[in-house]
């Protein structure tokens, strides 16, 4: 109705003609939708005091960051150069062809696009984005690490990642003189005699590179804040379909519940009915395995190369508990930047954004709760898993605007080529 | 009985689960003093703790300042396990918290740890005398 409103009202009167569509439109166009408030720029939905709330808690951003005390060099410039540096350098495996950027791409979000990683070969898993990672208390999808660092470490001695043995690793860093020099402007001394220790630096400096990828303010945040503010001209240009899906997410959808706060998540572990055989063969027990390897570790908060000595952060490792329900259970993503890191899931399971929503609307009880463990070789144990997922049933319009929502998350100055700084020249 | 309501991780305490001190105090063990604060108790035991800090915050570690005195005529407390769990969920906590005894039916927690928004349920087991008490207080956290 190109004249349609008020003015075509008018004009239709004064004209004797009554094009009755035109008058049509201008009562539609008066009347306010039923729940929703008309402002000059937009609608905006009259969002109840618990919604706003709940919408509230989903910021503010930036959060405030204090380096790593694990990390005796996190937020230092010189161990932040010297990470970047090792983070692009292909000469960090044992081909000479892979770096960490082969599957953190900086332009996609710093993970690959793939379903399963590739490095030396492929793996079980779908790359994490780093994207806001220093926000993590867990490390990987099955929290098998306790800080960035000691996660850095893996992949470089993993076969199928990076290929390296730590005796390769001291000698490469030992003997590069370029490596050699800002080992020592960075740690205050040349690379150790032990090359494990060596090996844990490398970990530490890239630690404090990767802490430095984080998301800027996004569409989401603008609203958010415009409502913290009480300014309704300013939140009514957030788009409408973004708010109805922001109100499934914190409302109906329940989503909130694990995709909590300014991260849009708590951090910890779920089981949500992926499948868990691994193409490379078995089973994938995510959590469980992991908590196992993260005691195992001499890497954890609680050895020996925790640079704080009072291991205050030490707490959730130590009390970490392993228990049945954590079998299959695999970290809560942050959901910043969510719509730019497909495929999604531990393995890359769910191609698309809308098909990851079509799966809690969809969601197939029988895979959540039947989970039968073998302590015993000949009886099986049914292990009681949590029923906080229930099918959702959205409509098609509804799943679009939990979308819509999401892609709000994006920040798109995230998402460029990126390559050693310009400035992080050569070592003196 | 009202529920604890935890807004932005704070526990209000003027919606507090309390049962009156007085009637609390002359019905424990002489030796055992209940410093105030959420009290709940059981056919055999009063519980009364603090948490540490005393907003609880989501995803955030917290201990608790413990104290179970038995009632008169009952055994004292031979070993105490403290943990959480949501009910509406049907999952507890992702971490296994530590008593220490300090004493006097006092007791140090640590390493609890609430991941989620909702209802959880604190359970105090306290074994004694041959017997097992459950004492559970719901707590809202927002």
């Amino acid at each position: 109705m190109s004249d349609g409103g008020v003015t075509g009202l008018l004009r239709s009167l004064g004209t004797g003609h009554r094009p009755r569509i035109f008058v049509l439109g201008a009562v539609l166009t008066c009347l306010a939708p039923l729940g929703k408030t008309q402002d000059s720029a937009g609608v905006l939905l009259d969002l109840g005091d618990q919604e706003r709330r709940l919408i509230l808690q989903h910021g503010p951003w930036p959060q405030p960051w204090s380096p790593d005390p694990s990390n005796r060099v996190s937020g230092k410039p010189e161990a932040i150069a010297l990470g970047e540096r090792l983070f692009f350098d292909a000469r960090l495996s044992s081909n000479g062809s892979v770096s960490c950027a082969t599957c953190h791409v900086p332009e996609r979000g710093w993970t690959d696009g793939r379903k399963l990683a590739v490095g030396m070969g492929e793996v079980d898993r779908n790359t994490p984005s780093l994207l806001n990672i220093r926000h993590n208390r867990w490390f990987g999808w099955d929290g098998a690490n306790d800080t960035l660092w000691a996660q850095n470490v893996r992949p470089l001695l993993d076969a199928r990642e990076m290929g390296l043995t730590e005796k390769r690793i001291a000698e490469f860093i030992r003997g590069d003189r370029e490596y050699a020099c800002r080992f020592g402007k960075t740690f205050g001394a040349p690379p150790a005699a032990d090359d494990e220790a060596v090996v844990v630096a490398v970990g530490k400096a890239l630690a404090a590179f990767q802490e430095t990828l984080v998301t800027g303010r996004t569409a989401f945040d603008e609203f958010r804040d415009a409502l913290a503010r009480g300014d309704r001209a300013a939140a009514s240009r957030y788009p409408a379909p973004a708010q109805r899906g922001l109100r499934i997410f914190v409302g109906k959808g329940n989503c909130n519940l694990c995709h909590f706060g300014p991260m849009f998540s708590h951090g910890e572990f779920h089981e949500i009915g992926i499948p868990v055989f691994k193409k490379s063969g078995g089973v994938d027990w995510g959590r469980y395995e992991g908590i196992k390897r993260l005691r195992a570790s001499r890497f954890n908060l609680l050895g020996a190369y925790n640079d704080d000595p009072k291991r205050a952060d030490g707490i959730a490792t130590r009390h970490v508990a392993l228990l049945p329900q954590t079998f299959e259970q695999f970290k809560v993503p942050g959901l910043r930047n969510v719509a730019a890191t497909a495929p999604y899931m531990h393995n890359g399971h769910l191609a698309t954004l809308p098909d990851v929503v079509r799966h809690y609307s969809e969601i197939n009880l029988a895979l959540l709760h039947v989970a039968h463990v073998y302590f015993d070789p000949l009886v099986p144990e049914a292990i009681p898993t949590d029923t906080l997922l229930k099918p959702l049933n959205l409509t098609q319009g509804e799943m679009a605007d939990v979308a819509a929502f999401l892609a709000t998350l994006t920040d798109p100055g995230s998402l460029k080529p990126r390559s050693v700084a310009a400035d992080n020249s050569s070592c003196k | 009985m009202k529920r604890d309501v935890v807004r932005r991780g704070v526990m209000n305490d003027a919606l507090a689960f309390m049962f009156s001190a007085g009637f609390a105090v002359s019905a424990v063990a002489q030796t055992c003093e209940l410093p105030g604060g959420r009290e709940i108790e059981s056919a055999r035991y009063v519980v009364a703790y603090r948490t540490k800090p005393e907003s609880v915050r989501i995803g955030q570690h917290f201990a608790m300042d413990l104290v179970i005195c038995p009632k008169v005529g009952e055994a004292a407390p031979e070993n105490v396990r403290v943990d959480g769990f949501m009910p509406e969920h049907n999952h507890g906590m992702n971490y296994k918290a530590v008593v220490k005894p300090a004493g006097g039916g006092r007791y140090e927690v640590f390493g609890l740890m609430f991941h989620m928004p909702g209802k959880w349920d604190f359970i105090f087991e306290v074994r004694g005398g041959g017997k097992t008490d459950r004492i559970t207080h719901s707590v809202i956290l927002k």
